[in-house]
């Protein structure tokens, strides 16, 4: 699964940190996403998307590896 | 979510704080095989198997109960240790926590095979007691190591 959080981030203008502190989640967290070794729970990526004013399938993009 | 199982973030420097002087004193202990008279004491017991006698259930025998205060020190404290929240206790923080106590049961018992098939006898006790507190230890070895790794990595970023 891809996701665009970095893309997003940059955006807003806004740091790991300050996001981290926004979705209630360490900055370790974050950057683990980022770097695609974490998968969020929902809960989080509804938190990211409603952050990020966006809709939660523009974040996150389904590959075809997911279904193997 | 909210239900953890965990203790509060602080409780993990109370643990630190009794498991290291109980584990070095344990040590000590068992190695030299000291039992101080004063801590003789006739205690009760749930299940007997007297040398060259029988076996029966409950009763009272005379032991030396240093062994049991420093092991349950050792114990109760492993476990504050291993299951207080971190600092920034999270959903990612609980997937590494889960995966290392997976690894912590699988490598414990690992070991605990290996000593089961090639220890005998006595000898066998020693790999008892010591597997008493090791599936704790090798848990707060390997979360630990992976939550250290994970912050010299976030370091890096950004």
């Amino acid at each position: 699964m891809k996701n665009s959080i970095k893309v997003e981030r940059a955006k807003k203008n806004i740091t790991q940190a300050d996001l981290a502190t926004l979705a209630k989640v360490s900055r370790q967290t974050i950057n683990a996403m980022e770097l695609g070794k974490y998968v969020p729970s929902t809960v989080l990526s509804l938190r990211l998307a409603q952050i990020f004013e966006v809709e939660v399938s523009e974040i996150f993009i389904l590959e075809y590896s997911d279904w193997d | 979510m909210k239900l953890n199982y965990l203790f509060p973030n602080n409780y993990k420097k109370i643990g630190w704080l009794i498991l290291i002087p109980s584990a070095i004193i344990g040590f000590i202990t068992l190695i030299l095989e000291l039992e101080p008279n004063s801590l003789n004491f006739n205690v009760p017991t749930i299940f007997i198997d007297e040398l060259l006698g029988d076996k029966h259930f409950f009763g009272i025998v005379n032991d030396n109960i240093l062994n049991e205060i420093l092991g349950t020190l050792i114990v109760l404290s492993s476990l504050l240790v291993a299951f207080s929240k971190e600092v920034s206790e999270d959903e990612y923080i609980s997937k590494i926590r889960l995966e290392s106590l997976v690894w912590a049961v699988y490598f414990n018992y690992a070991i605990l095979l290996i000593s089961f098939v090639f220890i005998f006898d006595l000898a066998f006790l020693w790999v008892m007691i010591f597997n008493m507190f090791t599936i704790l230890l090798f848990f707060i070895i390997r979360f630990n190591w992976q939550i250290s790794k994970l912050k010299k990595v976030a370091h890096y970023e950004e």
